[in-house]
């Protein structure tokens, strides 16, 4: 009987709940609608649906389990994951950010140029019956006239008012802007063309001032092309997100769009040697980083199990401290080295007694890396060298003692190669996550020094993952479509090499 | 004397010279913290002052918002410490114990999209978040519940490893036997299952919280005001400015936000080393 209720009370608990997450959904899926987000409102559509469908009727067990998982990584990894994959097939890079409608619209604005008159009037912004307009004077002249979208109404100077210089600053049925309105005047009033006259038309300079300009660029939309009215030259689509002369590729309109170039990104790796030449550098640094790494890290981590694998007096103390540096936040301690390593009050001078530029010379830097990560990676390595240690059978040992062997061969005979068979799995998972540690690298050296001259943005200590981030997000040029095609590489580096450990250890046969 | 020498001298050595290693940076930092000149340098081994100016500025100076960013990374590292291990439990549990089609398939797609760099999807985040503003302000860019989705993003399959070890720990007998009383998969979840796991549970719980926490280049990117950072973003923000003259706040803020971390990590070090042989990787 209290079965009954009990299942009933859970049964009413389940559909509130699952009712409230779906409601929140739904509404937001209805906002994003609004704002036209279409695929994050059709995900969140299906993600109510599976709700329903998973709690509220027994189509699948597992799916009970997974579900929330499952959303939570298809919105927040497998979505990003798909989009950089979109991503390294667009020509996707600062100047060709937009979509092509945008671009159009932008090339029209942009595409004016002031008219053989020269005219410039003092303007002021504000309203005529609620839509945008302006109060303009030419001093000179003197001559005024307020100016909507669809009229210029000339007035005379005894109805307004004008300040010291002579400008207009009121007149009758304008409404001067507000400060506050003032703020979002932006949107309202840049771009927009203002009547002159039949020809040309007045644009904006700032908040102050406005010329008198034409058109110059026409957009065709049967041909697909633009049409310089002075000139005659036609920009035609260049297929790779930017309208361009046909005899003249490097004479582009801006800005361009983002275009799908398919492997263009990929195949630039491969043949720009401006792209490869650099990249080939990085990679090589990357190898040898992750290597010497994970070479350090274990040779401290072995020496320090092998020297302690006996209990001697104060192992337990020696341990606690030697955990220390793995049990920092990682954050801070990059931080704190890097302050370590400055050359004027750099605690790492003042102990050694120079005055070394260690951010600023490759060489050093580098060394400067792979040390502070020997500090930050040793105790790992430590704790399960120590572990393996005592997972061999001290018979082999006792019984190579016996044949006669020195401890020097036991280590190298026997200890050593289990150690390594033991570990090799580990040895390779460190590799791969070392080949990534973007955290050391952008917060120790920033992936410096860098010879700034060349305009080249790799770094002497920049491995892949850094360089490709600041490729994404860097102060110049921004490229997202050729970051997202190495982010790609990397990954199908990395997964090999994981795979391959995983296959080695084992551990996938535990699903099966 | 001389087989002591012999034989135990050499770890001792060994011993010592490394932690010597391991502390220097520590006792560096420390000695900053109690020191008034604002720079992470060594002046003498033995301090010749004790100041608490760094650590009053901490909790006194109103453009150093240092309890709220500690707040802040508890309250982010907490929430995502529970949901993720609630989350990731549910998925290893099934994985584990029950049968159904493409179980196999569904573990290696997990692990292979696992594989993927989180940093190098980061832009992508970026955009989906960026759009999500849009239309709910709450929880998109710049938002502290938009950073706590991200996290989550990966609490399926972060801990999958450590969870899965566990699952299997806890033997199959007990939840057959309550299948075979009538118990439904969820109820053998809930009931059974959750309070027999509960003590490791919390020690995957904790470990998540020590990653949530350490985690730097999200929170970055997202928690853009003063007031919604997290410790690690506020502090490196504070040196990055001007270089040498924070280094004393810095040094009393990382201490004390690295004690409670450091004394959770000792404590569970037994686990942790067993996690690590398991898979998971840090350093």
């Amino acid at each position: 009987m209290s079965y009954l209720i009990r299942g009933k009370i859970a049964l009413f608990i389940k559909v509130i709940v699952v009712t409230l997450f779906a409601s929140v959904l739904l509404l937001l899926a209805q906002s994003a609608f609004a704002q036209k987000e279409y695929v994050i409102a059709t995900f969140l559509l299906i993600a109510v649906l599976l709700l329903g469908l998973t709690y509220l009727t027994k189509i699948s067990v597992p799916l009970k389990f997974f579900i929330p998982g499952i959303l939570l990584l298809t919105a927040f990894v497998v979505g990003p994951i798909l989009y950089t994959v979109a991503m390294s097939g667009f020509n996707y890079k600062t100047g060709n950010i937009i979509s092509k409608e945008e671009a159009i619209v932008q090339i029209k604005v942009r595409g004016i140029e002031p008219a053989p008159s020269g005219l410039t009037f003092d303007i002021k912004l504000g309203t005529v019956e609620g839509k945008p307009a302006i109060l303009a004077s030419d001093i000179n002249t003197p001559e005024y006239f307020i100016s909507t979208l669809e009229e210029r109404i000339p007035l005379v100077a005894s109805s307004l008012t004008l300040n010291e210089y002579g400008v207009a600053v009121e007149a009758p049925n304008f409404t001067p802007l507000t400060d506050s309105e003032f703020s979002t005047a932006d949107k309202l009033f840049t771009g927009t063309r203002f009547t002159f006259d039949d020809q040309y038309f007045i644009a904006l300079e700032g908040f102050e001032a406005g010329v008198v300009s034409q058109q110059i660029l026409e957009f065709v939309p049967e041909a697909d092309h633009f049409k310089n009215l002075v000139t005659g030259a036609i920009y035609t689509d260049n297929g790779r997100g930017n309208y361009a002369l046909a005899d003249d590729k490097s004479a582009i309109l801006e800005p361009g769009w983002r275009a799908p170039i398919w492997f263009e990104n990929y195949s630039n790796i491969v043949t720009d040697s401006r792209v490869r030449g650099p990249l080939i550098r990085v990679f090589i640094w990357t190898v040898v980083f992750a290597l010497l790494t994970v070479l350090t890290t274990f040779a401290l981590g072995l020496l320090l199990a092998l020297a302690l694998n006996k209990p001697i007096r104060g192992r337990r103390i020696y341990r606690s401290i030697l955990v220390l540096p793995y049990a920092m936040p990682s954050v801070m301690s990059i931080l704190i080295w890097g302050g370590m390593f400055n050359t004027e009050f750099g605690a790492i001078n003042t102990l050694l007694g120079t005055d070394i530029a260690w951010f600023s010379d490759p060489n050093f830097a580098r060394t400067a890396v792979i040390l502070v990560n020997l500090w930050l990676g040793f105790p790992y390595f430590y704790l399960i060298s120590s572990g393996s240690l005592q997972a061999i059978p001290s018979e082999l040992m006792e019984a190579a003692a016996i044949d006669g062997a020195n401890p020097r061969q036991i280590f190298r005979k026997i200890t050593l190669p289990l150690l390594l068979q033991i570990l090799s799995p580990l040895l390779i998972a460190s590799f791969a996550y070392n080949f990534n540690n973007f955290n050391l690298i952008y917060l120790l050296t920033g992936g410096g020094p860098r010879n700034e001259l060349d305009g080249e943005i790799a770094g002497a200590t920049d491995i892949l993952i850094s360089y490709t981030y600041k490729i994404a997000f860097g102060t110049g040029t921004q490229d997202l479509g050729l970051a997202s095609a190495i982010s790609l590489i990397i990954f199908l580096l990395v997964a090999s090499i994981s795979l391959y450990s995983l296959r080695k250890s084992k551990v996938l046969e535990t699903f099966a | 004397m001389n087989k002591w020498l012999r034989q135990d001298l050499w770890r001792h050595v060994v011993g010592i010279s490394i932690c010597l290693f391991a502390l220097f940076p520590l006792y560096l930092v420390i000695i900053s913290s109690f020191s008034s000149s604002g720079s992470l340098q060594l002046s003498s081994f033995i301090p010749r002052e004790i100041s608490f100016a760094n650590y009053s500025k901490l909790f006194n100076d109103p453009t150093i918002p240092y309890l709220t960013w500690v707040k802040n990374s508890l309250l982010i590292a907490g929430s995502v410490a529970v949901l993720s291990v609630m989350i990731g439990t549910a998925s290893a549990f099934a994985f584990s114990r029950l049968k159904f089609k493409g179980r196999k398939f569904g573990i290696q797609l997990l692990l292979l999209v696992q594989m993927f760099p989180a940093i190098l999807a980061i832009s992508a985040v970026y955009v989906i978040m960026e759009r999500v503003y849009n239309f709910a302000p709450g929880i998109g860019l710049g938002t502290q519940p938009g950073l706590l989705l991200v996290y989550l993003g990966g609490a399926m399959g972060v801990n999958i490893w450590l969870l899965k070890g566990f699952v299997d720990s806890i033997p199959a007998e007990l939840d057959e036997a309550a299948k075979i009383d009538g118990a439904s998969e969820v109820q053998t979840f809930w009931l059974i299952f959750v309070p027999l796991a509960s003590p490791v549970l919390a020690v995957v719980a904790l470990l998540s919280f020590i990653g949530t926490f350490n985690e730097f280049i999200l929170a970055r990117l997202f928690l853009v005001d003063m007031e919604s950072r997290t410790v690690a973003v506020g502090l490196q923000q504070f040196i990055g400015g001007q270089y040498s003259q924070n280094w004393g706040p810095f040094a009393a803020g990382s201490i004390l936000a690295s004690i409670p971390i450091v004394i959770i990590f000792l404590s569970l070090q037994k686990y942790i080393v067993s996690g690590l042989t398991a898979g998971s990787v840090k350093g």
